[in-house]
């Protein structure tokens, strides 16, 4: 089935890498026909994925108290799925989030607020940003819509994320999106794990919202290919998922050091935490030292010669956020490769905040002095089921402290590390002959600031939500 | 005495307006727990787990009522008899509170041994799985204990560059020099207890089966040159279980050429009911009950298919789970399953569906239930195959309002990990081994 790229929001299927200046911003409407009056103005603009813009792309996604507030339709509003429709600080979704303690959405500084939709503008340049925001600025005034909160980026060299690691190498791939036959040792994905309106792993359509047939008066949404008496909203769309990171570096490296003494034991420990040495190289392939050749690789395995976490500890973040070909409850290679490639996530987020130092070479990161500067990760990714594929990764992978037969260890990166006295989650323990180093008192290198479940629509979708009755 | 785990399931039914007041009941045992689980751990000393419920009445085959019930399952080791009565020393009275709703508790009940013989009058067989075979509920504690100070103890190696650089074999020694040298320790030098034993026991109904068969085969063969009446009639029983187990196939597959008749969604209110129990950080709870498809051959089929299984017990391994079972229940009308595992229902429902493999075997059991997805021939996929599955999951499962784990902190894997690093204490093995043997710790 080929993708009808004209209808797909540009960032499903590129990042915008080219444009360096972008800015997510949060609002609130204050009255639904003008907010739709704006919509109509904004979709226009909206980037689609045939586009290779050069100069600005702007997307839009919407929350369920957004869609709600507009006025759509009963029925459609209950066919979303029920995480998004609770929204990622209810109750039940904390739970399944570990958003607890220190990362209790109380403590956020947004996302329990009534953030109706996210504007996302890249441009090439602040100058265009700015532009674009100026823009922006008189159409939301004018609709009475308020911006509640503007949330910068900044890429950092070398593609790296703030604690000084090579970031956004490993990417699922998208089959229909290529143009010849992927070679056989590639691992693609059916559209349907990110898009909706295609057929996913499961070969079925993943669930999306609908309108009622006769609620679509214009004709503008396609059949529902399951269901002839619906209209498919979620066509051409997607979830997308958003959590605001803070990252303590300083605390990050300090804990390195003090748990090893020695700087290039430090880096040594630090890369067993991610999976990969700061240049990216992954350490199941290089477990020893970086290799530099090795720093965009990502076809490997631990199955064949991993399976005890010797090169890349089980706890290590690339491998609990994607333990590819080797889960230790599963039996099989093939088992497990099918069971973790359901869980997949099309991540698209950006860093924010000033870099400690300009290279982030953690040599010099940690001969800096402490600051108080905000900076970390606007963690996005794009699903088409919630609870399968971001919510499993950050509840069944990420946060579970028993995750691959461990004992006391989130992940050590991103994980809610607490001891409660009865339940510990602070550890991390690397495999090592001829005993298991065990490193505890983990704090945490992470926190939440905030986040939201927003839907990502399709063009047509997002014409269906600007001029519905 | 064996350490083999075990099922205990009991159940009664319940008029329907009395469902209210058990459920409150229930309800209540689970709110004392939270101050009173010393005294359970204490009272029940081979008792994993106990799920109590009530289950509200269901529809089969669209008209037939099927009665609401209460059903206690227990998960523990040993002997039956044995753990019952260590149910109902404890917790006498509060299986009579509950089970004294139901019309068939005994008008003139006279106490503790007619409780006794009641459980064991109402229970009925089922299908267990284990996922931590032969630890017994003392095994899990002091387990974790010996391994966490075996850990303790040599991680100074790590840093002790001369302790570093020994071969396996003089590491392992240390190791087991350390153990038996310390009175806190030392039990762990005599080894497992019943460990050939259980094996045995357990495997003997399948060795048994394979035997029948094997000896059927042999005697088709012999048929030809002897004419002995033990010879002729055995030569029947292979043949003839493989046609009754065809027979059933093509029955069954008529069935599955009837029209799906798709169940209904639970609604997120009613699911957010039910994931709200679901609390325990490490260790939770699922009992999902449905009344079957229509037609016999449904209820047939599936009482063979738990047979096999049971028969299977040994070899079986589902991920994640510390205990499960299926049983057949009002004639076979119902299916019930229970499983206690790791984490929480929303992750847990996944291990069921996310490969070929497993959702083969799970169709072997669900397809049978009403609400669950249809199949080609038991174990092929039809269309929305998952979605189906994950629905009919949902739809079924029953709020467990009395649930009681002993283990609240280990995973089964950490159970498995602690039960393999006590298997190789004291044993022969080679330096390749040992070297795996280490990271168990
Ligand atoms: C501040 C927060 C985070 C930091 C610093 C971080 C850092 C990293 C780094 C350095 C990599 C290796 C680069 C690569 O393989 O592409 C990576 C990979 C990855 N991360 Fe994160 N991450 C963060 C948050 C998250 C969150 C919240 C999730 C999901 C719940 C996540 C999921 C992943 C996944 C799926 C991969 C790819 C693993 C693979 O395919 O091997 N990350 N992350």
């Amino acid at each position: 089935m080929t993708l009808e790229k004209k209808d797909i929001q540009g960032l499903m299927v590129r990042g915008h890498g080219n444009l360096k200046s972008a800015r997510f911003l949060l609002y609130t409407c204050s009255d639904p026909t003008s907010s739709c009056d704006f919509l109509k103005e904004i979709v226009p603009l909206i980037t689609n994925a045939e586009e290779k813009p050069e100069k600005e792309a702007i997307h839009i996604a919407f929350t369920y108290e957004g869609l709600s507030f507009l006025q759509l339709p009963a029925p459609l509003l209950n066919s979303f799925c029920r995480e998004f429709k609770e929204g990622m600080t209810a109750e039940q979704r904390r739970a399944v989030l570990g958003d607890i303690g220190d990362n209790d959405p109380d403590n956020w500084d947004w996302g329990q607020d009534s953030i109706h939709f996210l504007l996302m503008v890249y441009a090439k340049d602040q100058e265009q940003l700015d532009k674009s925001m100026l823009r922006i600025k008189e159409q939301t005034d004018r609709c009475g819509i308020e911006l509640i909160h503007t949330l910068p980026t900044g890429l950092l060299q070398h593609q790296k994320e703030h604690f000084g690691f090579r970031d956004d190498i490993s990417r699922p791939v998208i089959r229909e999106l290529l143009k010849e036959t992927p070679p056989e040792n590639l691992f693609t994905f059916p559209a349907g794990e990110f898009i909706m309106g295609y057929k996913n792993l499961y070969d079925e359509y993943a669930p999306a919202p609908y309108v009622p047939f006769e609620l679509d008066t214009t004709g503008l949404l396609p059949v529902h290919p399951d269901y002839p008496e619906r209209k498919d909203l979620g066509k051409n769309g997607s979830y997308l998922v958003f959590r605001q990171m803070h990252q303590n570096v300083h605390s990050f490296w300090k804990y390195m050091k003090e748990q090893t003494g020695e700087k290039g034991e430090a880096i040594k420990l630090a890369s067993k935490m991610v999976g990969r040495w700061p240049d990216g190289s992954p350490l199941a392939r290089c477990p020893m030292a970086p290799d530099p050749a090795l720093s965009e690789s990502n076809d490997f395995g631990y199955w064949d010669d991993d399976q005890a976490g010797l090169k890349c500890p089980l706890g290590a973040h690339i491998r609990r956020s994607n333990p590819r070909d080797h889960l230790v409850t599963e039996t099989s290679k093939k088992d497990s490769s099918e069971m973790a490639a359901k869980h997949q996530l099309l991540r698209k987020g950006r860093p924010y905040g000033p870099p400690v130092t300009p290279e982030l070479d953690p040599q010099n990161i940690m001969d800096s002095t402490e600051d108080e500067q905000e900076r970390g990760l606007h963690f996005i990714c794009m699903v088409t089921d919630i609870r399968r594929q971001f919510e499993f990764v950050q509840n069944n992978w990420v946060s579970f402290h028993k995750f691959g037969g461990l004992e006391n260890d989130a992940d050590p990166i991103i994980g809610n590390h607490y001891d409660t006295g009865q339940y510990k989650t602070n550890e991390f323990s690397v495999p090592h002959y001829p005993i298991r180093k065990k490193y505890s008192n983990l704090p945490n290198f992470t926190l939440i600031k905030g986040g939201a479940y927003f839907f990502f629509p399709g063009i047509k979708a997002l014409q269906y939500i600007a001029n519905h009755e | 005495m064996s350490t083999i785990h075990k099922g205990l399931t009991v159940t009664v039914t319940l008029h329907e307006d009395k469902l209210t007041d058990v459920n409150g009941q229930l309800f209540q045992f689970r709110n004392e727990l939270k101050t009173n689980r010393e005294q359970f751990e204490k009272a029940l000393p081979g008792t994993f787990f106990i799920s109590w419920l009530t289950l509200p009445p269901q529809v089969y085959e669209e008209q037939e009522q099927l009665p609401a019930r209460i059903i206690l399952m227990t998960s523990y080791v040993g002997d039956k008899n044995q753990h019952i009565e260590e149910l109902v020393a404890f917790l006498e009275p509060k299986l009579k509170q509950v089970f004294g709703e139901s019309d068939e508790f005994p008008i003139t009940y006279s106490g503790k041994s007619e409780m006794i013989a009641f459980l064991h009058d109402k229970s009925v067989p089922n299908t267990f799985y284990s996922g931590f075979k032969f630890i017994s509920t003392a095994d899990v504690e002091r387990e974790k204990d010996l391994k966490a100070a075996v850990w303790e103890y040599a991680q100074q190696m790590n840093t002790d560059l001369e302790a570093s650089q020994l071969p396996p074999s003089k590491i392992k020694q240390k190791i087991e020099y350390y153990i038996a040298n310390n009175p806190k320790l030392s039990w762990a030098v005599a080894g497992i207890p019943y460990a050939q034993k259980n094996k045995i026991q357990m495997l003997l109904p399948l060795v048994i089966f394979g035997l029948v068969m094997a000896c059927s085969i042999v005697c088709i063969l012999l048929s030809f040159f002897v004419d002995a009446l033990f010879v002729k009639v055995m030569a029947w029983v292979f043949p003839l279980f493989l046609l009754f187990m065809g027979g059933m196939l093509v029955l069954l597959r008529q069935n599955e050429k009837k029209p799906h008749i798709p169940g209904k969604e639970l609604s997120d209110e009613e699911v957010r009911k039910i994931v709200a129990l679901e609390t325990n950080p490490v260790i939770n709870e699922m009992t999902v009950i449905a009344p079957l498809k229509k037609g016999w051959i449904r209820r047939a089929f599936l009482s063979v298919s738990l047979k096999l299984v049971g028969l299977l017990a040994y070899f079986t391994y589902i991920p994640t789970v510390h205990t499960a079972r299926w049983l057949q229940l009002d004639k076979g009308k119902r299916l019930v399953f229970i499983a206690n595992f790791d984490n929480l229902s929303e992750a847990y429902a996944h291990d069921f569906v996310d490969s070929e493999r497993r959702t083969k075997n799970m169709a072997v059991i669900f397809s049978h239930a009403f609400g669950f997805p249809a199949t080609r021939w038991l174990i092929h996929k039809q269309y929305n195959h998952r979605s189906e599955y994950m629905k009919g999951v949902r739809a079924h499962q029953k709020i467990t309002q009395f649930w009681y784990s002993r283990n609240q902190y280990e995973s089964v894997e950490n159970l498995k990990r602690n039960r393999a690093f006590r298997e190789g204490l004291f044993k022969e093995m080679d330096e390749e081994a040992i070297k795996k043997w280490l990271l168990t710790i």
